[in-house]
Formats: C-alpha cells, structure tokens, sequence
C-alpha cells in the first residue's frame, strides 16, 4: 500500500479496467459470507432492471475478511468471460473487492467506496449494508433514481421496523437531528443510502479521516453535513429491514457511534444549529407506515436494574456532566419501583443535551462521557417500551413525535451549554 | 481475368454498389454501366478487388430492382447488356471481380411468369407460386416488412386466390418445390456465370420454402435447394462464389455453409449491430459475445462483414432490449427507423466522428471475415431520412463539388433522386476530389487501411483469439495464419484507456505497428502495457527478431 492511500495499487488498477461509470454500489464487508452473496445478488438483479443502460460497478470495502466474502462480491461481475445464462445485460458489470488497511472500520470501508466512487467519476453512489437480506431490486432504484432524475444529494433509507427495534435511532438519533439540526430524517445514520457525486467529493475533501468521525459513525456525520450544507435530501421507504438476530448488541460501541458522531458534529457545526434557520426538508418517497406490532419478547427489567446500577456506579461521573437538577432527577427515578419508573421525554432531552454540553467542554474525556450515558439511555429504553406496550402503531409514532418535541422544546437547554463555556 | 485461386473470396475487399446511383454517362439522371466502367480506375486506386451490384434487371423499381421482371437482361435505365459485358471485361482486366445479385426468392408482380401464373387457375405457370384459396396458411410465419405489409398472403382479385409473399404485395414468392422453378433459376444463373460474372449474392436466401406448422424460415429442403444450385456451380463453374444474404442468428446462419457444400460466403448479420453497440456503450461485450455464439464453419467458408449497406441498419437479431437502446441512440427521430431497424448511413449513424469511423472500419477490416465497403462509405458520405423507404442512403455518389455532384450532367430534377446539399454531408462538403487531394481525408486513410488489409492474408484468412483484458472498453485478439501473427487492440470508449494485455505466449517478439512500421517494445514476462487514445486502435505484427 503506497504511504498516505487507501488503495492498493493492485485496486488502482481494477479501478482503471472498470473505467469510467454512472453507477458505484458500495458494500462494507467483514467475514459477512453468510449474507453478502444474497445481497450482492439483489444488487446486480436492480441494476439490471433499473438501470441496464448505465455504466455500473459494484465496488467492496472489505476489512479483512477471512471467509470467502470477496470472492462472492467478485462473483456478481458480468462480463464476456463471465456470463450467467439466466443474466441478460447490455453491459460488462464489474463487480471489485479490496481490502483496506488497518483492520475493519466502518469510516474506512466508506473512505475507501468514496474514493473509489470519486475516481470512477460516479454520478450517483449507493451504500448497501452486506447483511440486508430483505434487499430487494427494487431498493436499488429507490435510493439511487432520485439522485439520477430528480438530482437529489443524499437519500437516506426508511424502513419499516417493529415498534421496539432502534431503540437507540427512536430516542436519541432522530429527535436530535430533528430538534438540533432542523431535519425530520428517521435514520440520520443509515445502512442503506445513496449520494451524489457532489456530496461523495465534499465528504472525501473533508479532514476526517484520520479523525474519530472519520473511523466511526462516518455514515451519520455524512447525513449531518450534508444537512448542515442544505443538500438536496429525499428518504426511500425500502421497506422491511431484516434484522440481525445473533448480533451482539454492543451500546458502548452504537453510543459511540451515535451519540458520540452527533456531539462531536455540535462543536463542529455550531454556527448552523445554533441561529434558527428553516427546517429542511426531506421529502419520503414512496413511504408508507413505518411501524410494525409483531409480538416480541424483551427484558425489560434488565433495563431497569442495570439503569439503577449505573446512576449509583457512576455517580461522580454524573456529577461532572449533570446539572444538580437532572442528576437529582434521575437519582430520584433510580429509588422508583420497576411499576412507577417513568424517564419522561423531556427529562432526556435535558439529560442527552447537557452531556453534549460535557462532551463539548471535555469536563472528562471524551469517551467516557459517551460511555458514562448508556446506562441513562437504558432507562430512557425501559420507559420507551413501558409506554408502547400495548400501543397501536399511530400511538407509537405520536410518542415518537411527542419525545421530538420535547427535544425541540429543550433546544434552548442545548444552546444554554454552550453560552455557559463562554 | 482475375487470378484462379479458388479462395479469392476470402481475401476479397468488397465494393458494393448501385448502378443507378455511382455515375451517369449518358446525361439521363441515372447511373448506367458506362458510366460505372469509366469509374473503375477510382475503384482500383481505393484498392477494392470485388464489386457487387446490385440489381441491374428490368423491374418496376417498386423495391429499387429487387423486384425482377426479367432476369436475363439490363434494365435499359443502366445500359444494354453489351455495356454490362464491357464492364465485366474492363473489371476483370483490372483483376477487380464482380458479383452480380441473384433474387431467388420472389419476382415482381410484372413478371411474365406471374402474369401467366394469375392468368388462370389451370396455367401451366400456376404452380411457379404458391397459391392458396385462404389466408390462414403458414400462420407461424412472422411479416418481414412490418411497416407497410399486415400479411404474408396477397389476394388476387384476378384468378381469385391468394399468392404467398415474404416481402411486398407485389413481389410474390416462387414455390420451389416446382422443379421447373429450380432448374429455370438455374438456367437462369448459368447465364451469366457463361457470360463472365464471379459470383452471386443469393437474396432472401431463408424463405424459399414453407412448410405448415413452422416458421418457414431456414427449412431443410431450402437448404436442398441451396445444395443442389452449388453442385451445380462446382460441378460448371469452379472458382465462382455463392454468397447467402440470411438475416439469421448465428446458429441457423452456419447452417448455410453445410458442409462447405452450400454456401462459400454468409452475411454475419447479427455482428454488425453489435459493432455499433459496442462503440455506443463503450464496451467489448456484445461483440465478443456474439463471436462466441457464432459456430465455426467448413474451412473453405467465409463470413462477409459489412458496417451499412443499401438496406436498414436491421435490428432484427437483436434482443428487445437491446433494440430499444439502438433506436434511442441511433435513431432519436421516428423518421431514421424502418421496419426493424434504422435507415442511416455510417458517417451520420456515427456522428461524423472520424475516428469513429476509422474504428469501425479498422475491426471491418480486421475480424474474420470478408469485409464489405457500401458505395460513398469512403468518403463519409451522409443520407438524407426524409426520402421514402431506403432511398435516403441511396443518393448519388459525390464525385467532385460541381455539378449535380460530378454524377450527372443531367439537369437536377432529371436526377433519380435528390443529392445531398446539408452544409455538413452535401456534395459540396463531401466529394472524391476533395478528398483525393489530401493525405488525411477520410478516402485517402481508407486506401491504406485496405492496401493493408490486403497485403496481409492473416486478416482475411487467418484464426482468431480473443485476449480479454481486463479493461472491458479494450477489444483485442489476435488474428494467426501459418507463422503470421497480428495483435489487434481496439478502444472502444471515447476516453484515453489503459490496458495490460496477456501476451505470454508470445514472450521475445517484438511488436511492429503496421501503419507506420515504429516498432514497440518487446513482450516480456509482465502483462503488456499500452495506452490508446479515444477511440484508437493499432495493427501489430508480431516478430521475433
């Protein structure tokens, strides 16, 4: 690998033999062989319906995969050496894998499809997550048509979810960049999204890459910066998201990613959150209701027990990030029983933003500011399903309008940890 | 007469050409035999060794003579048959063959045959077409002519039956299960094979017969037939050639050479479309991948390529798909399309692009095959699409930019049809003398490319490999006959191409580029490194020095 790239020479030359292209699909890859065949297949299958004119290429980022991951990506390519008898195409599809450097990283995976999609002149660049089995063809028109037709920068996805998945994206994501940012957008950090050629360069010019916003939750402070730069957005309902059951869920990594990503943007974006502008808008195409009721079974209580022993554990953390108020709130909310437990809407907003506010003035490390508000998000988790146990779907979405609200109605909360700094 | 290698064929740089349209030397409005004889030394200069006519019989001219009424003479609009006998003669000394058209399949309505055929039921010439009292015979057979005909049965209001036709109402099909038919198309041949002419391109070669309960298209007794006419010609005139016209995929089309006993030469009509794809999508694949699909044929057997000729641009082996995309970028007006395909000319069709048209003319001349250069191809000539039928690619040949374009010194309205005058493609812009006086116009650059060609057997007669790079706008192959080896690399893309070539196998040569002779570095263990500018190609023979 040439010092200071991200792509090997031998991708280099791929990228010279795929040429110049319309299309790049980009999949971030880590020993996804399980998945990634199926998805890379329904990828090839909506490029050639949806776009058989078009110069096209399917493009990997992998991290280091030790299954035979980037062989099946490669396997998509079609050419006339490589021609699947069902498959008819007007075009050689190219179908590339490399691995970059330093092991996986989700910022560098989307480094290196930016790059790659930048040096293959992309009109239009889509990012499919390597286990969204529910991908189907038509996802592929979705995100990248209005990027082609209607010239669109940035199209994040829309799914339809179980009422109790996303828990961390309801709660803090969404409402955050809805109140903070002004932008409705349901997943502000997407799986599955497309951008322009524009929005790809800005990105890539961007110094962030060896930062932490450019390692992880890259996704995220791309739909923040194409916010805060008033790109042209648009979201595409794609439908239902299969979800991956034996994931671990890992909240310190995902707090990282998220919550750590949005406050770290505060400081970097300040001049456009912190004077009103207009809201922008993000048109849904195609949408439909988000919110499915499945009967699912969840521990509650762990919630409960591991808020509780969070807020004792971490008292002096919360001591230093915390008002007197909201942490004597929430060490009052610790005393309540499991039947009386309520973390209120706008008790955290007020909670989430002064521990941007401690992020922004680093009145402890960084990190461990992010750390330290699991176990609160956890509470705020526990309420969340309290209150839509039983709901229907409307009712879920009018709780999730009423905890935006509450984060909009705090947004001055916000604004006050800033003044406090100077 | 012209050398007696019976494979001359295969080395043949073809000049095709319409009679009426090349040069009128009697001041009538039309091209004739004279006047084309006296443009023979233009012929021979371009380095072409074979012309074909096209038809030259007495016809109503309701399918610009594809619709005969005579077949052993001259349509006096073009001469007398002294005049074609003089033109053969004037050809051959100049060791130019010429192939004449044969149309096998139909006459005009106005032949004598057919007038005596409807005359009656009971006529002894009734059963030289195929009658029938209804019109549901043959229904799986599909209408060729798609724009102007709605079936492939006429009526005969005069003998009250109805006459099969594969194309116009007014050219009825011969039934060649008559065998006075097939021996009368014979006499018909030997004719003008006694009378000097080289070969023949066979019309229409697939719909010489029907049969129920089939499309009617490529059967087994046609290609009895076919067999028959070439025992025939071996047997009588050896040395003269048989070249089908088959709008075919590829697997019916070999079927046409048999066992080397059929045909000597086919159209490779689904490459053609392919080629222009290709240089639209900038992309290799839908030429090799029909070169792929194509069968190998008996040794003796030619394939004869050709990038426009006096019909439509056919789209009709093609996929849906892939015709959509020709018309939307080949034929954006409604008027350039017709029946299936697209009437343009290979200048307009590839936006006056010089080196486009280079390109293309470079893999004419260096796939397999026998290529085909369609009369004014060499000078770029334009068509004009708002003539009727195919006629916009039939105006006259550009001679000079004086009068009427140097073809006649009629009055224009006299002309058989309208000449170009668009400020781009007119005569005035576009014209052989223009041209001849430059070392880089288009007919200057087609006379060494053909002067090439020729010199080199390898490309008319030699294998093919393709290399497949990497780089997919990069078609390369290689061409090898005996100890001749020539590596071909076209760029199909309008951007500057980098591409690594596998040439292991010939490691230690050193490549010659056949243009202009430099030499390039010799092949070593690496992938072999060139660069080609937009739309660029190179000719290497390979040596070992």
């Amino acid at each position: 690998m040439p010092e200071g790239s991200i792509l090997s020479d031998d991708f280099i030359r791929e990228l010279i033999n795929v040429g110049e292209v319309d299309i790049v699909v980009g999949v971030p890859t880590h020993n996804d062989a399980r998945t990634v065949g199926q998805v890379v297949q329904a990828v090839r299958a909506g490029l050639l319906k949806y776009f058989p004119r078009e110069r096209t290429a399917i493009v990997n980022a992998d991290g280091g995969s030790r299954d035979h991951t980037q062989d099946l990506i490669r396997a998509a390519s079609i050419s006339d050496l490589n021609v699947a008898s069902n498959v008819h195409a007007l075009r050689t599809l190219h179908s590339i894998s490399t691995q970059y450097p330093g092991g996986q990283s989700s910022g560098a995976a989307l480094h290196t499809i930016l790059a790659a999609a930048d040096l293959l002149q992309a009109k239009a660049c889509a990012v499919v997550s390597p286990d969204s089995t529910s991908l189907d063809p038509e996802w592929v028109e979705r995100l990248l048509r209005p990027l082609l037709r209607d010239g669109k920068d940035l199209i994040l996805p829309v799914y339809r979810r179980h009422k109790f998945d996303g828990l961390l994206i309801r709660n803090l994501v969404y409402p955050m960049t809805r109140a903070v940012y002004g932008c409705p957008v349901r997943e502000p950090y997407p799986a599955d999204y497309a951008f322009s050629a524009s929005l790809g360069s800005q990105l890539l010019a961007q110094d962030i890459w060896t930062q932490e916003q450019g390692r992880t939750g890259t996704e995220l402070w791309m739909a923040l910066t194409a916010i805060v730069n008033r790109c042209k957005l648009a979201q595409a309902f794609l439908g239902t998201k299969a979800r991956k059951e034996d994931a671990p869920a890992d909240l310190v990594k995902a707090m990282r990613e998220t919550a750590g990503t949005i406050f770290l943007s505060l400081d970097s974006y300040y001049s456009a959150w912190s004077s009103p502008r207009e809201p922008l808008e993000a048109p849904c195409i195609g949408c439909q209701p988000t919110v499915s009721l499945e009967p699912t079974r969840l521990n509650r209580k762990r919630l409960y027990d591991m808020f509780k022993f969070g807020v004792s554990e971490l008292e002096p953390v919360f001591f230093s990030i915390l008002s007197t108020a909201t942490h004597e709130e929430l060490k009052r909310l610790a005393g309540m029983s499991e039947d009386d437990f309520s973390y209120s809407a706008d008790l955290w907003a007020r909670t989430v933003y002064e521990f941007a506010g401690a992020y922004h003035k680093a009145v402890i490390g960084r990190d461990h500011v992010v750390q330290a508000l699991v176990p609160l998000f956890r509470g705020r988790a526990f309420t969340f399903l309290t209150e839509n146990r039983d709901t229907s779907a409307e009712q879920v979405e009018n709780n999730l309008d009423a905890l935006c609200q509450s984060f909009e109605r705090e947004k001055p909360h916000l604004l006050e940890q800033w003044a406090e700094r100077k | 007469m012209p050398g007696q290698d019976g494979l001359w064929y295969k080395d043949a740089v073809i000049y095709q050409v319409h009679v009426r349209a090349f040069y009128d030397s009697s001041g009538d409005g039309n091209g004739d035999f004279r006047g084309l004889a006296q443009k023979l030394d233009y012929l021979q200069d371009l380095g072409i060794n074979a012309i074909w006519l096209m038809p030259f019989f007495p016809s109503p001219l309701r399918d610009d003579g594809y619709d005969i009424s005579d077949y052993r003479s001259v349509n006096p609009t073009y001469g007398t048959l002294d005049d074609f006998k003089a033109f053969l003669a004037a050809a051959h000394q100049r060791n130019i063959r010429v192939i004449i058209e044969m149309v096998l399949n139909h006459t005009s309505d106005q032949h004598p045959w057919f007038q005596e055929s409807r005359s009656s039921r009971d006529n002894l010439k009734r059963d030289w077409y195929v009658w029938s009292d209804t019109d549901s015979k043959y229904k799986g057979t599909r209408i060729i002519f798609l724009d102007t005909e709605l079936s492939n049965w006429a009526w005969d209001p005069v003998s009250k039956q109805y006459y099969w036709h594969r194309f116009f109402g007014h050219q009825p099909d011969l039934n060649y299960d008559n065998p006075q038919v097939r021996d009368e198309m014979w006499s018909i041949m030997k004719f003008w094979l006694e009378m000097g002419v080289d070969g023949f391109r066979l019309d229409a070669v697939p719909y010489l017969l029907e049969r129920e309960g089939t499309n009617c298209e490529n059967l087994p007794e046609t290609h009895g037939v076919i067999r028959e006419l070439r025992a025939r010609v071996d047997k009588e005139f050896p040395g003269r050639m048989l070249l089908a016209e088959a709008n075919q995929w590829p697997a019916d089309l070999s079927a046409y050479f048999g066992s080397g006993d059929e045909f000597h030469m086919a159209f490779h009509f689904p490459l053609m479309p392919r080629m222009f794809m290709g240089v639209k999508l900038e992309d290799r694949k839908p030429i090799t991948e029909i070169l792929k699909q194509t069968p190998s044929i008996p040794d003796p057997c030619q394939w004869c390529l050709f990038l426009r000729n006096h019909d439509e641009l056919t789209l009709e082996m093609v996929t849906d798909m892939e015709r959509d995309y020709m018309y939307d970028e080949y034929a954006k007006e409604k008027g350039m399309r017709l029946n299936l395909g697209i009437r343009r000319r290979l200048a307009p069709l590839l936006d006056n692009d010089r080196r486009k048209i280079e390109l293309m003319n470079g893999m004419l001349m260096s796939l397999p095959g026998t290529p085909i250069i369609y009369y004014g191809d060499e000078i770029g000539m334009g068509d004009n699409v708002n003539l009727g039928d195919r006629n916009g690619v039939r105006t006259p040949m550009q001679w000079s930019g004086g009068w009427n374009g140097g073809f006649s010194e009629a009055d224009p309205e006299m002309l058989y049809s309208p000449l170009m005058l668009n400020p781009v493609y007119g005569y005035q812009v576009i014209n052989v003398y223009s041209q001849k006086r430059f070392d880089h116009s288009l007919l200057s650059w087609m006379k060494r490319l053909i002067r090439i060609k020729k010199t080199n057997p390898v490309l008319g007669r030699g294998s093919i490999e393709f290399l497949y790079p990497a780089n997919h706008r990069v078609l390369a192959y290689t061409r090898k006959l005996g100890n001749e080896t020539i590596l071909v690399v076209n760029n199909l893309s309008s951007k500057a191409q980098a591409v690594e070539l596998d040439l292991k196998n010939y490691r230690g040569n050193i490549l010659v580029e056949m243009f202009g002779r430099n030499i390039f570095p010799r092949i070593g263990e690496l992938p072999y490194l060139l660069t080609l500018g937009p739309y660029q190609f190179y000719w290497f023979r390979l040596r070992r020095i």
